[in-house]
Protein backbone atom coordinates (compact mmCIF):
# COMPACT_ATOMS: atom_id res chain seq x y z
CA UNK A 1 0.00 0.00 0.00
CA UNK A 2 1.21 3.49 -0.90
CA UNK A 3 0.77 6.09 1.87
CA UNK A 4 -2.13 8.52 1.26
CA UNK A 5 -3.06 6.84 -2.03
CA UNK A 6 -6.85 7.38 -2.38
CA UNK A 7 -9.28 4.46 -2.85
CA UNK A 8 -12.09 4.46 -5.40
CA UNK A 9 -15.65 5.07 -4.18
CA UNK A 10 -16.91 1.49 -4.77
CA UNK A 11 -13.82 0.03 -3.05
CA UNK A 12 -14.36 2.35 -0.09
CA UNK A 13 -17.97 1.17 0.32
CA UNK A 14 -17.05 -2.51 0.10
CA UNK A 15 -14.20 -2.11 2.61
CA UNK A 16 -16.57 -0.32 4.99
CA UNK A 17 -19.25 -3.02 4.70
CA UNK A 18 -16.52 -5.65 4.89
CA UNK A 19 -15.56 -4.77 8.43
CA UNK A 20 -19.19 -4.76 9.59
CA UNK A 21 -19.55 -8.26 8.10
CA UNK A 22 -16.34 -9.45 9.74
CA UNK A 23 -17.47 -8.04 13.09
CA UNK A 24 -20.82 -9.83 12.94
CA UNK A 25 -19.10 -13.02 11.75
CA UNK A 26 -16.70 -13.06 14.73
CA UNK A 27 -19.63 -12.36 17.04
CA UNK A 28 -21.66 -15.19 15.48
CA UNK A 29 -18.78 -17.68 15.74
CA UNK A 30 -18.12 -16.74 19.37
CA UNK A 31 -21.77 -17.11 20.44
CA UNK A 32 -23.25 -19.74 18.10
CA UNK A 33 -20.06 -21.78 18.32
CA UNK A 34 -20.55 -21.96 22.08
CA UNK A 35 -17.31 -20.16 22.98
CA UNK A 36 -19.15 -17.59 25.08
CA UNK A 37 -21.96 -18.52 27.53
CA UNK A 38 -25.44 -17.33 26.43
CA UNK A 39 -25.83 -15.61 29.77
CA UNK A 40 -23.11 -13.09 28.94
CA UNK A 41 -23.61 -12.49 25.26
CA UNK A 42 -26.57 -13.22 23.02
CA UNK A 43 -25.97 -14.41 19.45
CA UNK A 44 -26.79 -12.14 16.49
CA UNK A 45 -29.86 -14.27 15.75
CA UNK A 46 -31.21 -13.99 19.31
CA UNK A 47 -30.52 -10.27 19.18
CA UNK A 48 -32.63 -9.86 16.02
CA UNK A 49 -35.45 -11.96 17.51
CA UNK A 50 -35.38 -9.98 20.75
CA UNK A 51 -35.32 -6.77 18.80
CA UNK A 52 -38.34 -7.83 16.78
CA UNK A 53 -40.18 -8.68 20.00
CA UNK A 54 -39.21 -5.34 21.49
CA UNK A 55 -40.60 -3.43 18.54
CA UNK A 56 -43.78 -5.43 18.01
CA UNK A 57 -44.74 -6.50 21.54
CA UNK A 58 -43.10 -4.11 24.01
CA UNK A 59 -43.64 -0.83 22.15
CA UNK A 60 -39.95 0.00 21.97
CA UNK A 61 -40.60 2.55 19.20
CA UNK A 62 -42.09 4.81 21.86
CA UNK A 63 -38.89 4.57 23.93
CA UNK A 64 -36.80 5.41 20.88
CA UNK A 65 -39.00 8.42 20.21
CA UNK A 66 -38.70 9.62 23.82
CA UNK A 67 -34.92 9.30 23.77
CA UNK A 68 -34.60 11.18 20.47
CA UNK A 69 -36.85 13.90 21.85
CA UNK A 70 -34.67 14.26 24.97
CA UNK A 71 -31.42 14.43 23.03
CA UNK A 72 -32.73 16.89 20.48
CA UNK A 73 -34.52 18.98 23.13
CA UNK A 74 -31.52 19.28 25.46
CA UNK A 75 -29.14 19.80 22.57
CA UNK A 76 -31.21 22.50 20.87
CA UNK A 77 -31.57 24.29 24.19
CA UNK A 78 -27.80 24.18 24.72
CA UNK A 79 -27.10 25.29 21.13
CA UNK A 80 -29.55 28.22 21.36
CA UNK A 81 -27.64 29.69 24.29
CA UNK A 82 -24.16 28.50 23.30
CA UNK A 83 -24.31 30.05 19.82
CA UNK A 84 -24.69 33.71 20.81
CA UNK A 85 -22.35 33.34 23.77
CA UNK A 86 -19.69 31.50 21.75
CA UNK A 87 -19.93 34.06 18.95
CA UNK A 88 -19.57 36.94 21.40
CA UNK A 89 -16.58 35.24 23.04
CA UNK A 90 -14.92 34.55 19.70
CA UNK A 91 -15.45 38.08 18.43
CA UNK A 92 -14.83 40.18 21.53
CA UNK A 93 -11.74 39.43 23.61
CA UNK A 94 -12.96 41.01 26.89
CA UNK A 95 -16.07 38.79 26.77
CA UNK A 96 -13.79 35.82 26.18
CA UNK A 97 -11.52 36.83 29.08
CA UNK A 98 -14.60 37.04 31.33
CA UNK A 99 -16.18 33.66 30.51
CA UNK A 100 -13.41 31.48 29.13
CA UNK A 101 -11.71 30.41 32.39
CA UNK A 102 -15.00 29.38 33.97
CA UNK A 103 -16.29 27.59 30.88
CA UNK A 104 -12.98 25.75 30.51
CA UNK A 105 -13.37 24.57 34.09
CA UNK A 106 -17.05 23.68 33.73
CA UNK A 107 -16.30 21.68 30.60
CA UNK A 108 -14.46 19.12 32.69
CA UNK A 109 -17.33 18.64 35.13
CA UNK A 110 -18.77 15.25 34.14
CA UNK A 111 -22.42 15.61 33.18
CA UNK A 112 -23.20 12.17 34.59
CA UNK A 113 -21.93 13.21 38.05
CA UNK A 114 -24.63 15.89 38.10
CA UNK A 115 -27.42 13.35 37.80
CA UNK A 116 -27.93 12.80 41.56
CA UNK A 117 -27.92 16.55 42.12
CA UNK A 118 -30.27 17.16 39.20
CA UNK A 119 -32.68 14.53 40.50
CA UNK A 120 -32.68 16.44 43.77
CA UNK A 121 -33.38 19.72 42.01
CA UNK A 122 -35.62 18.73 39.15
CA UNK A 123 -36.97 15.32 40.10
CA UNK A 124 -36.88 12.39 37.71
CA UNK A 125 -39.03 13.99 35.03
CA UNK A 126 -38.12 15.32 31.62
CA UNK A 127 -36.53 18.51 32.97
CA UNK A 128 -33.80 16.48 34.65
CA UNK A 129 -33.04 14.54 31.43
CA UNK A 130 -32.88 17.72 29.39
CA UNK A 131 -30.59 19.32 31.98
CA UNK A 132 -28.12 16.43 31.80
CA UNK A 133 -27.87 16.82 28.02
CA UNK A 134 -27.65 20.57 28.42
CA UNK A 135 -24.76 20.43 30.92
CA UNK A 136 -22.99 17.81 28.84
CA UNK A 137 -23.08 19.76 25.60
CA UNK A 138 -23.38 23.46 26.48
CA UNK A 139 -19.85 24.14 27.76
CA UNK A 140 -18.24 22.12 24.99
CA UNK A 141 -20.27 24.00 22.38
CA UNK A 142 -19.43 27.43 23.79
CA UNK A 143 -15.69 26.86 23.80
CA UNK A 144 -15.49 25.27 20.38
CA UNK A 145 -17.73 27.89 18.76
CA UNK A 146 -15.62 30.67 20.32
CA UNK A 147 -12.46 29.14 18.86
CA UNK A 148 -14.09 28.73 15.44
CA UNK A 149 -15.28 32.35 15.35
CA UNK A 150 -11.99 33.77 16.66
CA UNK A 151 -9.96 31.69 14.23
CA UNK A 152 -10.73 33.94 11.28
CA UNK A 153 -7.80 34.93 9.07
CA UNK A 154 -6.64 38.38 10.16
CA UNK A 155 -6.17 39.59 6.58
CA UNK A 156 -9.84 38.87 5.75
CA UNK A 157 -10.84 41.18 8.60
CA UNK A 158 -8.34 43.80 7.40
CA UNK A 159 -9.75 43.54 3.88
CA UNK A 160 -13.30 44.08 5.17
CA UNK A 161 -12.23 47.19 7.10
CA UNK A 162 -10.56 48.69 4.04
CA UNK A 163 -13.81 48.09 2.16
CA UNK A 164 -15.66 50.22 4.67
CA UNK A 165 -17.05 47.58 7.08
CA UNK A 166 -18.06 48.71 10.56
CA UNK A 167 -17.08 46.67 13.62
CA UNK A 168 -20.54 45.15 13.76
CA UNK A 169 -20.60 44.20 10.15
CA UNK A 170 -17.15 42.60 10.46
CA UNK A 171 -18.78 40.26 12.98
CA UNK A 172 -21.94 39.58 10.99
CA UNK A 173 -20.50 39.56 7.46
CA UNK A 174 -16.99 38.18 7.98
CA UNK A 175 -16.60 36.34 11.29
CA UNK A 176 -19.95 34.53 11.12
CA UNK A 177 -19.98 33.30 7.53
CA UNK A 178 -16.31 32.40 7.89
CA UNK A 179 -17.00 30.21 10.94
CA UNK A 180 -20.38 28.81 9.80
CA UNK A 181 -19.15 25.53 8.26
CA UNK A 182 -16.95 24.82 11.26
CA UNK A 183 -19.82 25.61 13.65
CA UNK A 184 -22.04 23.17 11.76
CA UNK A 185 -19.30 20.56 12.13
CA UNK A 186 -19.06 21.28 15.88
CA UNK A 187 -22.83 20.84 16.26
CA UNK A 188 -22.59 17.50 14.48
CA UNK A 189 -19.82 16.31 16.76
CA UNK A 190 -21.34 17.48 20.05
CA UNK A 191 -24.72 16.00 19.13
CA UNK A 192 -22.88 12.68 19.01
CA UNK A 193 -21.63 13.23 22.55
CA UNK A 194 -25.12 14.21 23.71
CA UNK A 195 -26.23 10.68 22.80
CA UNK A 196 -23.88 9.19 25.37
CA UNK A 197 -25.26 11.49 28.08
CA UNK A 198 -28.92 10.70 27.40
CA UNK A 199 -28.39 6.99 27.92
CA UNK A 200 -26.59 7.61 31.22
CA UNK A 201 -29.45 9.89 32.30
CA UNK A 202 -31.99 7.19 31.40
CA UNK A 203 -30.10 4.44 33.20
CA UNK A 204 -30.86 6.17 36.50
CA UNK A 205 -34.35 7.06 37.62
CA UNK A 206 -36.25 6.78 34.38
CA UNK A 207 -39.41 4.98 33.28
CA UNK A 208 -38.98 5.29 29.53
CA UNK A 209 -36.35 5.61 26.85
CA UNK A 210 -33.67 3.38 25.36
CA UNK A 211 -31.51 3.61 28.51
CA UNK A 212 -34.45 2.54 30.66
CA UNK A 213 -35.09 -0.48 28.45
CA UNK A 214 -31.40 -1.43 28.79
CA UNK A 215 -31.51 -1.38 32.63
CA UNK A 216 -34.75 -3.39 32.57
CA UNK A 217 -33.18 -5.97 30.28
CA UNK A 218 -30.18 -6.22 32.56
CA UNK A 219 -32.45 -7.23 35.44
CA UNK A 220 -33.88 -9.97 33.20
CA UNK A 221 -30.40 -10.97 31.96
CA UNK A 222 -31.65 -10.37 28.41
CA UNK A 223 -28.38 -9.50 26.64
CA UNK A 224 -30.12 -9.73 23.25
CA UNK A 225 -32.31 -6.74 24.09
CA UNK A 226 -29.39 -4.79 25.54
CA UNK A 227 -27.35 -5.27 22.38
CA UNK A 228 -30.35 -4.41 20.22
CA UNK A 229 -30.78 -1.17 22.18
CA UNK A 230 -27.10 -0.30 21.77
CA UNK A 231 -27.25 -0.99 18.04
CA UNK A 232 -30.34 1.21 17.67
CA UNK A 233 -28.43 4.07 19.31
CA UNK A 234 -25.55 3.48 16.92
CA UNK A 235 -27.87 3.51 13.91
CA UNK A 236 -29.61 6.71 14.96
CA UNK A 237 -26.20 8.32 15.48
CA UNK A 238 -25.12 7.20 12.02
CA UNK A 239 -28.27 8.61 10.41
CA UNK A 240 -28.05 11.97 12.18
CA UNK A 241 -24.37 12.20 11.25
CA UNK A 242 -25.21 11.50 7.64
CA UNK A 243 -28.00 14.11 7.62
CA UNK A 244 -25.69 16.72 9.12
CA UNK A 245 -22.96 16.04 6.56
CA UNK A 246 -25.46 16.15 3.74
CA UNK A 247 -26.92 19.46 4.96
CA UNK A 248 -23.48 21.00 5.48
CA UNK A 249 -22.38 20.17 1.97
CA UNK A 250 -25.49 21.82 0.57
CA UNK A 251 -25.39 24.84 2.87
CA UNK A 252 -21.68 25.56 2.42
CA UNK A 253 -20.67 24.52 -1.09
CA UNK A 254 -17.74 26.96 -0.96
CA UNK A 255 -16.14 25.17 1.99
CA UNK A 256 -15.99 21.59 0.74
CA UNK A 257 -12.64 20.68 -0.77
CA UNK B 1 -2.42 69.35 -5.53
CA UNK B 2 -1.54 66.66 -2.98
CA UNK B 3 -3.99 63.82 -2.60
CA UNK B 4 -2.08 62.19 0.23
CA UNK B 5 0.39 63.74 2.66
CA UNK B 6 2.53 61.57 4.89
CA UNK B 7 4.00 63.87 7.55
CA UNK B 8 6.85 62.51 9.68
CA UNK B 9 5.23 59.10 10.03
CA UNK B 10 7.35 56.59 11.97
CA UNK B 11 6.71 53.26 13.62
CA UNK B 12 8.15 51.60 16.70
CA UNK B 13 7.17 48.07 17.67
CA UNK B 14 7.02 47.46 21.40
CA UNK B 15 9.46 44.82 22.57
CA UNK B 16 8.78 42.20 25.21
CA UNK B 17 10.06 42.37 28.75
CA UNK B 18 11.20 45.97 28.94
CA UNK B 19 13.69 45.71 26.07
CA UNK B 20 14.19 48.68 23.74
CA UNK B 21 11.35 48.92 21.20
CA UNK B 22 12.28 48.03 17.61
CA UNK B 23 12.11 50.78 15.04
CA UNK B 24 10.52 49.60 11.81
CA UNK B 25 10.15 52.95 10.13
CA UNK B 26 12.08 56.24 10.54
CA UNK B 27 9.93 59.38 10.49
CA UNK B 28 8.99 59.62 6.83
CA UNK B 29 7.55 62.49 4.86
CA UNK B 30 6.04 61.95 1.44
CA UNK B 31 3.47 63.72 -0.71
CA UNK B 32 1.49 61.99 -3.41
CA UNK B 33 -0.14 64.12 -6.10
CA UNK B 34 -3.69 63.57 -7.27
CA UNK B 35 -4.00 60.86 -9.96
CA UNK B 36 -0.33 59.97 -9.56
CA UNK B 37 0.98 56.39 -9.59
CA UNK B 38 3.86 55.95 -7.21
CA UNK B 39 5.69 52.78 -6.30
CA UNK B 40 7.51 52.26 -3.02
CA UNK B 41 10.55 50.09 -3.70
CA UNK B 42 12.60 48.50 -0.95
CA UNK B 43 14.16 45.28 0.32
CA UNK B 44 12.00 42.94 2.40
CA UNK B 45 11.47 44.04 5.98
CA UNK B 46 12.29 47.69 5.26
CA UNK B 47 8.99 48.96 6.61
CA UNK B 48 7.38 49.75 3.26
CA UNK B 49 4.38 47.55 4.01
CA UNK B 50 4.14 49.10 7.47
CA UNK B 51 3.99 52.54 5.86
CA UNK B 52 1.22 51.37 3.52
CA UNK B 53 -0.73 49.79 6.37
CA UNK B 54 -0.49 53.05 8.33
CA UNK B 55 -1.93 54.91 5.33
CA UNK B 56 -4.70 52.29 5.16
CA UNK B 57 -5.39 52.85 8.85
CA UNK B 58 -4.71 49.19 9.71
CA UNK B 59 -1.74 50.18 11.88
CA UNK B 60 -1.29 53.28 13.98
CA UNK B 61 1.76 55.47 13.52
CA UNK B 62 4.02 55.94 16.54
CA UNK B 63 4.60 59.51 15.40
CA UNK B 64 3.49 61.84 12.62
CA UNK B 65 0.23 61.80 10.71
CA UNK B 66 -1.32 60.95 7.38
CA UNK B 67 -3.65 63.38 5.58
CA UNK B 68 -6.00 62.37 2.79
CA UNK B 69 -7.41 65.41 1.00
CA UNK B 70 -6.26 67.42 4.02
CA UNK B 71 -8.19 65.30 6.53
CA UNK B 72 -6.21 63.20 9.01
CA UNK B 73 -6.52 59.42 8.75
CA UNK B 74 -7.75 57.87 12.00
CA UNK B 75 -8.63 54.33 10.97
CA UNK B 76 -9.42 52.13 7.99
CA UNK B 77 -12.12 53.32 5.62
CA UNK B 78 -13.65 52.86 2.21
CA UNK B 79 -11.87 55.97 0.88
CA UNK B 80 -8.60 54.00 0.82
CA UNK B 81 -8.99 50.75 -1.10
CA UNK B 82 -6.40 48.09 -0.45
CA UNK B 83 -5.13 45.01 -2.27
CA UNK B 84 -3.07 42.58 -0.20
CA UNK B 85 -0.30 40.21 -1.15
CA UNK B 86 -2.18 37.25 0.35
CA UNK B 87 -5.43 36.13 -1.25
CA UNK B 88 -8.09 37.93 0.76
CA UNK B 89 -11.28 37.23 -1.19
CA UNK B 90 -14.13 36.09 1.04
CA UNK B 91 -14.35 32.38 0.27
CA UNK B 92 -18.10 32.19 1.01
CA UNK B 93 -18.98 34.83 -1.58
CA UNK B 94 -18.97 34.42 -5.35
CA UNK B 95 -16.71 36.61 -7.48
CA UNK B 96 -19.49 39.09 -8.20
CA UNK B 97 -20.52 39.23 -4.52
CA UNK B 98 -16.89 39.76 -3.52
CA UNK B 99 -16.58 42.70 -5.91
CA UNK B 100 -19.86 44.14 -4.61
CA UNK B 101 -18.90 43.71 -0.93
CA UNK B 102 -17.93 47.32 -0.29
CA UNK B 103 -21.05 48.62 -2.02
CA UNK B 104 -23.21 46.36 0.13
CA UNK B 105 -21.50 47.73 3.25
CA UNK B 106 -22.44 51.19 2.05
CA UNK B 107 -26.07 50.12 1.58
CA UNK B 108 -26.23 50.39 -2.22
CA UNK B 109 -29.31 48.62 -3.60
CA UNK B 110 -28.67 45.09 -4.84
CA UNK B 111 -29.48 45.64 -8.52
CA UNK B 112 -27.26 48.69 -8.66
CA UNK B 113 -24.31 47.14 -6.86
CA UNK B 114 -24.41 44.02 -9.04
CA UNK B 115 -24.42 46.32 -12.06
CA UNK B 116 -21.26 48.07 -10.87
CA UNK B 117 -19.66 44.76 -9.90
CA UNK B 118 -20.39 43.26 -13.31
CA UNK B 119 -18.79 46.23 -15.02
CA UNK B 120 -15.64 45.81 -12.90
CA UNK B 121 -15.55 42.05 -13.44
CA UNK B 122 -15.46 42.81 -17.14
CA UNK B 123 -12.78 45.51 -16.73
CA UNK B 124 -10.38 43.07 -15.06
CA UNK B 125 -11.15 40.29 -17.53
CA UNK B 126 -13.34 38.07 -15.34
CA UNK B 127 -16.42 37.95 -17.54
CA UNK B 128 -17.90 34.47 -17.32
CA UNK B 129 -16.51 33.83 -13.82
CA UNK B 130 -18.99 36.02 -11.93
CA UNK B 131 -20.69 33.12 -10.16
CA UNK B 132 -17.59 31.11 -9.33
CA UNK B 133 -16.25 30.84 -5.81
CA UNK B 134 -12.70 32.13 -5.16
CA UNK B 135 -11.24 28.65 -4.63
CA UNK B 136 -12.25 27.75 -8.18
CA UNK B 137 -10.03 30.51 -9.59
CA UNK B 138 -6.27 30.75 -10.17
CA UNK B 139 -4.12 33.06 -8.06
CA UNK B 140 -3.96 35.64 -10.85
CA UNK B 141 -7.74 35.68 -11.22
CA UNK B 142 -8.18 36.01 -7.45
CA UNK B 143 -5.92 39.08 -7.43
CA UNK B 144 -7.84 40.54 -10.39
CA UNK B 145 -10.99 40.13 -8.31
CA UNK B 146 -9.30 41.77 -5.33
CA UNK B 147 -8.36 44.76 -7.51
CA UNK B 148 -11.90 44.98 -8.89
CA UNK B 149 -13.31 44.73 -5.35
CA UNK B 150 -11.17 47.64 -4.17
CA UNK B 151 -11.98 49.76 -7.25
CA UNK B 152 -15.72 49.05 -7.26
CA UNK B 153 -15.81 51.04 -4.02
CA UNK B 154 -14.50 54.06 -5.97
CA UNK B 155 -11.78 54.90 -3.37
CA UNK B 156 -9.86 58.19 -3.32
CA UNK B 157 -6.60 56.25 -3.39
CA UNK B 158 -5.73 52.65 -4.21
CA UNK B 159 -3.13 50.99 -1.98
CA UNK B 160 -1.43 47.83 -3.18
CA UNK B 161 0.88 45.74 -0.99
CA UNK B 162 2.98 43.55 -3.33
CA UNK B 163 -0.25 42.34 -4.95
CA UNK B 164 1.52 40.23 -7.57
CA UNK B 165 4.21 38.89 -5.23
CA UNK B 166 2.83 35.35 -5.15
CA UNK B 167 2.25 35.06 -8.91
CA UNK B 168 4.52 33.52 -11.54
CA UNK B 169 6.48 35.87 -13.82
CA UNK B 170 4.24 35.60 -16.90
CA UNK B 171 1.03 36.15 -14.94
CA UNK B 172 2.66 38.98 -13.06
CA UNK B 173 3.57 40.77 -16.32
CA UNK B 174 -0.01 40.47 -17.58
CA UNK B 175 -1.39 41.78 -14.30
CA UNK B 176 0.96 44.77 -14.42
CA UNK B 177 -0.31 45.69 -17.89
CA UNK B 178 -3.92 45.24 -16.80
CA UNK B 179 -3.52 47.46 -13.73
CA UNK B 180 -1.62 50.09 -15.70
CA UNK B 181 -4.38 50.05 -18.32
CA UNK B 182 -7.00 50.65 -15.64
CA UNK B 183 -4.98 53.51 -14.18
CA UNK B 184 -4.58 55.12 -17.60
CA UNK B 185 -8.35 54.93 -18.17
CA UNK B 186 -9.67 55.70 -14.68
CA UNK B 187 -7.04 58.19 -13.48
CA UNK B 188 -6.84 56.98 -9.87
CA UNK B 189 -4.24 57.88 -7.27
CA UNK B 190 -2.20 54.75 -6.62
CA UNK B 191 0.40 53.79 -4.02
CA UNK B 192 2.02 50.49 -4.92
CA UNK B 193 4.54 48.67 -2.70
CA UNK B 194 6.96 46.21 -4.30
CA UNK B 195 10.46 44.79 -4.01
CA UNK B 196 10.70 44.15 -7.76
CA UNK B 197 12.71 46.86 -9.52
CA UNK B 198 11.27 46.24 -12.98
CA UNK B 199 7.73 46.29 -11.65
CA UNK B 200 8.43 49.53 -9.76
CA UNK B 201 9.59 51.30 -12.93
CA UNK B 202 7.06 49.86 -15.35
CA UNK B 203 4.05 50.83 -13.25
CA UNK B 204 5.00 54.18 -11.81
CA UNK B 205 5.42 57.79 -12.68
CA UNK B 206 7.53 58.06 -9.53
CA UNK B 207 9.61 55.47 -7.68
CA UNK B 208 10.33 56.03 -3.99
CA UNK B 209 13.27 53.89 -2.84
CA UNK B 210 13.44 52.90 0.81
CA UNK B 211 16.48 51.90 2.83
CA UNK B 212 16.95 48.70 4.80
CA UNK B 213 15.39 48.51 8.26
CA UNK B 214 14.69 50.89 9.90
CA UNK B 215 13.15 52.21 6.68
CA UNK B 216 13.58 55.73 5.45
CA UNK B 217 13.27 57.31 2.02
CA UNK B 218 16.57 56.98 0.22
CA UNK B 219 15.72 58.24 -3.24
CA UNK B 220 12.71 59.67 -5.06
CA UNK B 221 13.03 59.16 -8.79
CA UNK B 222 10.65 60.36 -11.51
CA UNK B 223 9.91 57.91 -14.31
CA UNK B 224 9.44 59.91 -17.52
CA UNK B 225 8.35 57.07 -19.76
CA UNK B 226 5.42 57.79 -22.08
CA UNK B 227 1.89 56.41 -21.67
CA UNK B 228 0.36 54.10 -22.73
CA UNK B 229 3.26 51.81 -21.91
CA UNK B 230 3.45 48.56 -23.83
CA UNK B 231 5.37 45.71 -22.17
CA UNK B 232 8.06 46.12 -24.85
CA UNK B 233 9.12 49.31 -23.07
CA UNK B 234 10.95 47.11 -20.59
CA UNK B 235 13.74 46.63 -23.13
CA UNK B 236 14.03 50.29 -24.16
CA UNK B 237 17.27 52.17 -23.40
CA UNK B 238 15.60 54.65 -21.04
CA UNK B 239 13.98 51.82 -19.05
CA UNK B 240 17.22 49.86 -18.81
CA UNK B 241 19.14 52.93 -17.65
CA UNK B 242 16.60 53.55 -14.88
CA UNK B 243 16.68 49.93 -13.92
CA UNK B 244 20.48 49.95 -13.61
CA UNK B 245 20.32 52.95 -11.35
CA UNK B 246 17.63 51.51 -9.10
CA UNK B 247 19.23 48.08 -8.94
CA UNK B 248 22.35 49.80 -7.65
CA UNK B 249 20.37 51.70 -5.00
CA UNK B 250 18.56 48.58 -3.81
CA UNK B 251 21.67 46.41 -3.91
CA UNK B 252 23.42 48.61 -1.40
CA UNK B 253 20.43 48.26 0.94
CA UNK B 254 20.15 44.52 0.57
CA UNK B 255 23.86 44.20 1.33
CA UNK B 256 23.38 46.32 4.43
CA UNK B 257 20.59 44.10 5.72
CA UNK B 258 21.38 40.60 4.44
Amino acid sequence: MKPLQPVSAPARVSYGIGFFALFVAVWAVATLGGFVPKLFLASPITMVEEGWALMTVHGFAYDIGITIWRVVGGFVLAALIALPLGIMMGAYKPVEAFFEPFVSFARYLPASAFIPLLILWAGIGETQKLLVIFIGSFFQLVLMIAVAVGGVRRDLVDAAYTLGSSDRSVVSRVLLPNAAPEIAEILRMVLGWAWTYVIVAELIGSSSGIGHMITDSQALLNTGQIIFGIIVIGLIGLISDFLFKWANQRLFPWASA
Amino acid sequence: MNKLSIEGVGKLFAARGGAEPTRALMPTTLDIADKDFITILGPSGCGKSTLLRIVAGLETASEGRVLLDGRPVTGPGADRGMVFQSYTLFPWLTIIENIAFGLRERGVAEAQRLDVARRWAQQVGLKGFENHYPKQLSGGMQQRTAIARALANDPEILLLDEPFGALDNQTRALMQEMLLGIWEREAKTVMFVTHDVEEAIFMASRVVVMSARPGRIKADIAVDLPHPRPYTIKTSAAFVALKERLVEEIRAEVMASA
